[in-house]
């Protein structure tokens, strides 16, 4: 019998046994826990593109704006978002939802590229800068049925692809890039209108903006154009302004294109078959495979035998095409991702997958998608990592470094990358919690 | 003369090896204390076969310490597992780049990154560069990972902050080295064979190897 007065003793294996076994389980995370979709953004913030006001107007005295947001950072959105695109210091946010609200822009709106968001201060004006993600109120028919497919954002304009009501522009169209006729001396700034295009041979399943003009690619794999024209870049056979979506001829008549690609002057386009072709600006050595002339207005065939292509990109000066085996080529000028060494090529060349973070280890890692920006690509691997190279203009790449990356480079997202969308000066990235 | 061969031997130990783990520990006798170091100054990657177990959180990260909070575990598939030894993987391909002191600008840089020769040649905090997942069968599972400038702690911590990501809590039941730069199980003597013919024929054994990997990274 142990007295009252006797010491307790190092507790024995059975006391410590039976303590583990009475101690109460916390469940952190059910069986049935669902991954949650976020948005991160990093880049150029000041113009309000990144959607997060705190950082062009801090919210307490003492913080100071940060101009430049250089690792990704967790934007709040209210609905999954679906499709992510960058313009030229504007962003676009669209979720497929059947609700009213289905587009948010943000950034720049100088010439209504994000619609019409009426000011607080003056009901009449509207604002320039919009700084977190606002409804673009879209003149839809039936809101509570028709679903956004897809945004897509040039220089100054913006296109909107529905399921069932066609496509919506909005912004500038000095040049015709918004599908409607061009008025002289209009006011782009505050402007309420926004049109819709509906005459195509079939429904539309793509929408591209370039710098100042737009693709759009049909089921039936034609593909119509609009806009400035000036390199060719409208592959119509001219070089003058287009303002109505005009089909395009040249090598793909006849062809089904199943991806069109632009940012800058220059467009590529796959075809089911794997074939690319091109059009548009080559003054950096981007079409000269088949030519020599600096601007082609016409689709043209690039012949180049890497293999079937799954998926094309195209930036401001370099191009980068995905191939069914899931090999990388890049071509054109500047930080193609080969070194320092490779600055242009007309011939397209490979980046080794190793680069990819294909290993012995891991032998089944390749690219699942390539994007493009104005001077900068992204890839995007099955295992759900992000690499980036390019030029680090104001901390688009999102690595954290002020520097250039010759080479792919992992960027840190606390989940799986499941797309991105690159613009000048910014990049945004739908990911997957773990 | 006679009397015993070896009357005193100088005895250097390599990469250090904690308590509770086991495996390859190399020892350098005689004049093989200089080769340690030069092996030292090569930071050739150490590969671990780390044991886990998923429900348990403990102070000291293994399963015989005091018990700190038990979590459910079911949720918890070997995909997941997978998804987070990629995220662990890539920041450490990251840190591997920062640490390596070589200018990302130039050519080489590239050159060297795209063979993955690219490594640490100075101190550095620990750094994994490969982690795999050999087995998984709740509540257990293996890993094999493959790291620089470790301790066994830091593994062990490794697998408790697994268990975090993975929103339950996980503890380290065995960590055993099967390979140290050039040094694997198999040239590894066991207990038993702990005489001087085995120890003579095991050294005679490896020399060559130890040549070769010295030669090429000095």
């Amino acid at each position: 019998r142990r007295g009252l007065g006797v010491a307790a003793g190092p507790p024995s294996t059975r006391q410590l046994r039976e303590a583990e076994e009475a101690a109460p389980v916390f469940q952190y995370a059910g069986k049935a826990a669902k991954r949650k979709d976020r948005v991160f953004v990093w880049g150029f913030s000041y113009s309000g593109a990144l959607g997060i006001p705190s950082f062009v107007r801090p919210d307490a005295g003492w913080k100071k704006p940060r101009r430049i947001q250089p690792t990704p950072y967790r934007l709040e959105t209210e609905e999954k978002i679906s499709s992510a695109a960058c313009g030229y210091g504007f962003t676009l946010l669209a979720s497929n939802t059947r609700d009213i609200t289905k587009v948010w822009g943000m950034g720049l709106n100088k010439d209504s590229q994000l619609g019409f968001q009426r000011s607080r201060r003056d009901q009449t004006k509207g604002y320039e800068y919009v700084l977190e993600p606002s409804p673009i109120p879209l003149p839809l028919e039936k809101p509570q049925q028709t679903r956004v497919l897809q945004v897509s954002c040039g220089r100054a304009h913006s296109l909107v692809l529905t399921d069932s009501e066609g496509v919506f522009t909005m912004g500038n169209n000095s040049y015709g890039q918004c599908g409607r006729k061009v008025v002289e001396d209009e006011i782009y700034s505050g402007s309420h209108l926004i049109h819709q295009l509906k005459e195509f041979d079939s429904r539309v399943v793509q929408v591209v903006c370039g710098q100042d003009h737009s693709l759009f690619r049909t089921k039936k794999g034609t593909v119509y154009a609009c806009g400035w024209g000036a390199d060719g870049q409208t592959g119509l056979g001219h070089y003058n302004i287009t303002s109505v979506p005009t089909k395009l001829h040249g090598d793909i008549a006849g062809v089904n294109i199943i991806q069109v690609s632009s940012y800058g002057d220059c467009c590529l386009a796959v075809s089911d078959e794997g074939d690319v072709f091109g059009w548009g600006n080559s003054e950096y050595l981007q079409l000269a495979s088949v030519t020599e002339t600096t601007q082609v207005n016409v689709p043209r065939h690039l012949p180049f035998n890497i293999g079937k292509v799954k998926e094309a990109a195209c930036g401001g000066t370099g191009n980068v095409v995905l191939t069914e085996e899931g090999n990388v080529f890049v071509w054109g000028y500047g930080i193609l991702g080969k070194g320092p060494n490779l600055i242009e090529t007309a011939v397209p060349e490979m980046i080794p997958p190793s680069l990819f973070g294909w290993s012995d280890f891991s032998p089944d890692t390749r690219v699942a998608h390539v994007r493009c920006g104005l001077s900068q690509f992204a890839a995007l691997t099955n295992k759900g990592e992000l690499f980036v190279w390019g030029k680090n203009l104001r901390g688009c790449l999102g690595t954290g470094r002020k520097e250039d990356q010759y080479f792919p480079w992992r960027v840190t997202v606390p989940g799986e990358v499941v797309d991105v969308a690159c613009g000048v000066d910014h990049m945004v990235s739908m990911v997957r919690s773990f | 003369v006679r009397g015993p061969r070896f009357r005193k031997l100088k005895i250097g130990v390599g990469h250090r090896l904690d308590v509770k783990a086991s495996g390859v520990f190399v020892l350098g006798i005689g004049h093989g204390n200089k080769l340690l170091t030069d092996l030292y100054n090569c930071h050739l990657t150490k590969v671990y076969t780390v044991g886990g177990l998923f429900g348990k959180a403990t102070d000291d990260f293994s399963d015989t310490g005091n018990l700190v909070e038990k979590t459910t575990f079911d949720h918890i598939t070997r995909e997941k597992l997978e998804r987070i030894l990629a995220v662990i993987q890539g920041t450490n391909q990251k840190a591997l780049l920062m640490y390596s002191n070589i200018d990302m600008k130039t050519q080489e840089a590239y050159e060297l990154a795209v063979k993955g020769l690219i490594r640490p040649m100075g101190k550095s905090p620990p750094i994994i560069t490969a982690v795999r997942c050999l087995q998984f069968a709740l509540p257990e599972f293996q890993l094999e990972i493959h790291c620089l400038h470790e301790t066994q702690q830091y593994l062990r911590k490794m697998v408790h902050e697994v268990g975090l990501e993975l929103k339950s809590s996980a503890v380290c039941t065995q960590v055993r080295r099967i390979r140290d730069g050039v040094f694997t199980v198999d040239d590894a003597l066991p207990r038993t064979q702990w005489n001087l013919q085995s120890i003579q024929e095991a050294i005679r054994n490896c020399q060559l190897k130890v040549e070769t990997e010295l030669e090429k990274t000095l």
